[in-house]
């Protein structure tokens, strides 16, 4: 055990807990904005994990896109919905709940069940990895080679999404205007 | 050619029955009697030219069998769809199409104007053709066949007025009490089968001789046999169906009830005479009932009013004559009295209908009465019958009956005893059937008589019912003299199985019967048309039929409706008939709890979906 | 490598996805859903880089960003939604939609 491991240890251990203390509470707050923001937390510790893992521009892609942009976007319709409406935490019929944390709790432990099984024998190995692995430069290579195509219906994809975005947004405005009320 | 003649006989009158079913409204109902008639008629025809040309063999040589393809062909058992042509089956074929032909021709002129007229001439002619089938019969399964037609028929004539509670009724219990009958023949033919391994007559009667005598197969084969012939002919115990049988119409009561589906049972056990031969104490138990019966029924028809009842009575007890003559070995005798019978009996009961007609279907006795002033040609018809029944000679019971009085005359101590129930029978004959005549004809007009035969425009019927009475009246005056003691006897010549007498003994014991049946004569006269005398009070059980119906009920009926009853309640209605509802009722509770997951939530589709990995990803780990 | 190994990222990964499935569940605000419906996305994306990690393969990172894009492109459709509901002054209670049942 050298120091360098240790070191990883802790900081993984400090990122498995504001990952998965921020899930719960993700899941748990009544308030919508505090939930926002816990995600946002998730966002970052998961972040340190793809460090942890040589996945830079991973890492600086999600802190940038995904908590920088998307979980702002997250945080304007919040603010513009409001956040402390008094909408019930839970409901339902009366076997949702139970049989919702029931299902959740099946399923991880039956996938920490699997994963204990793998880590006797494929789950030991890891492979050595060159300095550039993760960089930007040779996961842009494989973009522009081996995965091209779905770098272009990413984009269409993304154009899609904009397109739907002002629909939604703007329906209300035309109808007002041509006078017709449903 | 006699095995042609044979098939038409069979085929003809099915051949009018399609014709009629096929025809439906179509044709008109005079022409479904004459379709009926005529087709009786043809069996009848075919019927003689078998006989003309079997008659031109030499006395050894008279038995065809004809043969239209295998039924059931399997290597432990053969039946085919065989004739068998031979003097037995020919007398029976004469009757049954020659009889028939002269009743069916009458009931056009009895039913006439009836709705259904055209449903009773397919059942008759169907009836014809099922007797048929029963006497020309090469094997024990077309018998069968035949046997079970003739059931059937005889329900769908009994039941004919289908709007009469009374006619279904009595339809049901003759077709029921037959029943019984035949599951004890069939339990008769599978012994066969097994112990013989073939069904067919020749083969069966060759083998009787192997089964031993008085072993317990051919013990139970022949009592199978018996009672069945019991059921069929209505002896004592299965008669109680005879009786109610008279709902039918008229014509259908002479035919069936009468000169034919009665008589079945003594032809099946003439018939199969070397299976009972070797099963002597059921040949003994044949005579017994017999004489049993002759006795019981003729008293009970001594307190009749019905006038179709006493002759329903008078059957039964006349049937016990042949089963009498038949259970001492004289085959030959009964056969003799079974043709004069049909001929004075079917005489008896279509005059009888002569009478119901004019009267507008009135069959109580004692609402009649001094009819042979407006009926004289009936009356004479009638009068020729009753003698006949009764025995004087020169008619032709006379005979037969002697025949057979005879015969149980000359035998052991078990024979006499039964020579002396039959002579006791011929008193029982002549009282009540001379009661009868006397009571419809002689004597003051009564109300009702002077009420309908006024109307009558002197004639006593039409034409089509006149006419085979009068064959019939001729008939039972020569009939006969086909066996004139010492005479000739074409008729056990005929059969082969003939069995003579010495003259004198023969002539004394007739002289001794007749004298008894004038005594009884004399007797009716007194009491009901001289009325010099009292009629005697009617005992009670007579007048009840000697307890038999009750019984009957007793033992079958209140117990099987009762059963009914309490299955009804304890498991019909709750079990099967709630089962019913209760299916829906669960099915739709199924369907309100499956309609419960579909509750329109995002999150519950989610957690169907969730559950449903882990329930996969279990399966994996499990099966790994 | 240092630290532990790809397991212990995996069960992490896992944790985090059964969490945000549980969220979807049990939250009846639509927002919540959202987000829960992120994590979920977020514990997938783990358990892709973890592999490829382990594997030596960049195709795990590619796909993870690729994840990460239909992921924003989704949350502008919901959040889309969600505003046309409030512009429309219904509640935002996720149980008030239940057209799916007919």
């Amino acid at each position: 055990m050298s120091a360098g491991n240790i070191l990883v240890w802790i900081v993984w251990f400090a990122a498995a807990a504001g990952c998965i203390g921020s899930a719960l509470a993700v899941v748990a707050f009544r308030n919508a904005l505090f939930a926002a923001l816990a995600l946002i937390g998730n966002l970052i510790s998961l972040a340190v994990f793809y460090l942890l893992l040589s996945a830079e521009f991973v890492a600086a892609a999600q802190v940038l896109i995904y908590a920088g942009a998307v979980m702002v976007m997250f945080l304007f319709v919040i603010a513009y919905v409001g956040w402390d409406k008094d909408i019930a935490w839970t409901g339902g019929p009366s076997w949702q709940t139970l049989g919702g944390v029931v299902a959740a709790m099946a399923l991880l432990t039956e996938l920490v069940v699997v994963i204990a099984l793998g880590a006797t024998n494929e789950l030991r190995h890891s492979n050595h990895v060159s300095a550039d692995f993760g960089s930007p430069a040779s996961i842009g290579r494989l973009f522009m080679s081996n995965h091209l195509l779905a770098f272009e219906v990413i984009s269409i994809v993304l154009l899609v999404a904009a397109i739907g975005g002002v629909i939604l947004g703007a329906q209300r405005r035309r109808r007002r205007s041509a006078g017709v009320t449903r | 050619m006699i095995a042609a003649a044979a098939w038409v006989c069979l085929l003809a009158p099915l051949a009018g029955v399609i014709a009629i079913a096929l025809g439906g409204n179509r044709l008109s109902r005079r022409a479904a009697g004459y379709l009926a008639t005529s087709s009786t008629a043809v069996a009848f025809a075919a019927a003689i030219v078998a006989f003309a040309i079997t008659l031109s063999h030499a006395a050894g040589d008279r038995q065809t069998t004809t043969t239209a393809f295998g039924w059931i062909e399997t290597h432990a058992l053969s039946v085919k769809l065989a004739l068998l042509v031979d003097p037995l089956s020919l007398v029976m074929m004469l009757v049954v199409s020659g009889v028939g032909t002269l009743i069916v021709a009458y009931s056009i002129g009895y039913m006439d104007g009836e709705d259904e007229e055209r449903r009773y001439f397919a059942y008759i002619a169907f009836f014809v053709f099922s007797m048929l089938l029963l006497v020309e019969a090469a094997n024990f399964l077309i018998l069968l066949v035949g046997w079970g037609l003739v059931g059937l028929s005889s329900y769908l004539l009994i039941g004919f007025w289908q709007d009469r509670p009374s006619a279904i009724a009595a339809a049901k219990k003759a077709f029921i009490i037959n029943a019984v009958g035949d599951a004890a023949m069939v339990l008769a033919l599978f012994l066969l089968i097994q112990h013989t391994g073939t069904l067919d007559f020749g083969a069966v009667f060759a083998q009787a001789g192997l089964l031993g005598t008085n072993a317990w197969v051919i013990n139970i084969v022949a009592a199978g046999l018996l009672a069945g012939a019991i059921a069929k002919s209505a002896q004592i115990p299965l008669h109680t169906w005879l009786p109610d049988a008279m709902e039918g119409p008229t014509p259908v009561s002479a035919l069936i009830h009468a000169a034919t589906m009665v008589t079945a049972g003594v032809y099946l056990v003439v018939r199969t005479h070397p299976l009972f031969e070797q099963a002597p104490h059921v040949q003994q138990t044949v005579a017994g009932i017999g004489a049993v019966t002759l006795l019981a029924t003729g008293a009970i028809a001594l307190v009749q009013t019905d006038i179709k009842r006493v002759i329903a009575y008078s059957t039964m007890s006349q049937v016990g004559y042949m089963f009498l003559a038949a259970g001492i070995g004289a085959y030959s005798a009964a056969m003799f009295h079974l043709v004069t019978h049909a001929f004075f009996k079917a005489l008896l009961f279509l005059a009888a209908g002569v009478v119901i007609h004019a009267l507008a279907g009135e069959q109580d006795m004692r609402k009649m009465g001094g009819l042979r002033k407006r009926m004289p040609r009936t009356f004479i018809a009638m009068l020729i019958g009753v003698g006949a029944l009764a025995g004087l000679p020169p008619l032709a019971g006379f005979f037969s009956k002697d025949a057979i009085l005879a015969l149980a005359f000359s035998g052991g101590v078990y024979d006499k005893m039964l020579f002396a129930a039959g002579l006791t029978g011929v008193l029982l004959t002549a009282l009540y059937s001379f009661r009868m005549l006397f009571l419809v004809f002689s004597g003051e007009e009564s109300e009702l008589a002077r009420k309908h035969l006024s109307k009558h425009r002197g004639g006593e019927g039409p034409r089509w019912m006149t006419w085979p009475v009068a064959v019939l009246a001729l008939l039972a005056l020569i009939g006969g003299w086909l066996q004139l003691p010492g005479a000739w006897h074409l008729f056990s010549d005929f059969l082969g199985r003939g069995a003579t007498l010495a003259v004198t003994r023969e002539w004394l014991l007739s002289a001794v019967s007749v004298a008894v049946a004038l005594s009884g004569v004399w007797i009716a006269w007194a009491i009901y048309a001289a009325r010099t005398q009292r009629a005697p009070k009617a005992p009670k059980a007579l007048v009840e039929k000697l307890y038999f119906d009750r019984v009957y009920d007793l033992l079958f009926y209140y117990p099987a409706v009762s059963l009914a009853h309490l299955l009804g309640a304890w498991f019909e209605r709750p079990v099967i008939e709630r089962s019913g509802e209760e299916i829906g009722a669960g099915t739709l509770a199924g369907g309100r709890v499956a309609a419960a997951i579909q509750n329109g939530l995002a999150r519950t589709y989610v957690l169907l979906v969730a559950a449903g990995v882990s329930v996969i990803v279990l399966l994996f780990l499990v099966l790994r | 490598m240092l630290g532990p190994g790809i397991a212990w990222y995996l069960a992490a990964g896992s944790a985090v996805f059964t969490i945000g499935m549980a969220g979807v569940m049990l939250r009846r605000n639509p927002l919540i859903m959202l987000l829960s419906l992120e994590l979920m996305l977020n514990g997938a994306n783990l358990v892709l880089i973890a592999f490829a990690r382990q594997h030596g393969s960049l195709d795990g990172q590619v796909f993870a960003l690729a994840v990460m894009a239909v992921a924003a492109a989704e949350v502008v459709v919901g959040l889309g939604l969600v505003v046309a509901m409030a512009r429309r002054k219904i509640e935002i209670d996720a149980d008030l939609l239940s057209r799916l049942r007919k």
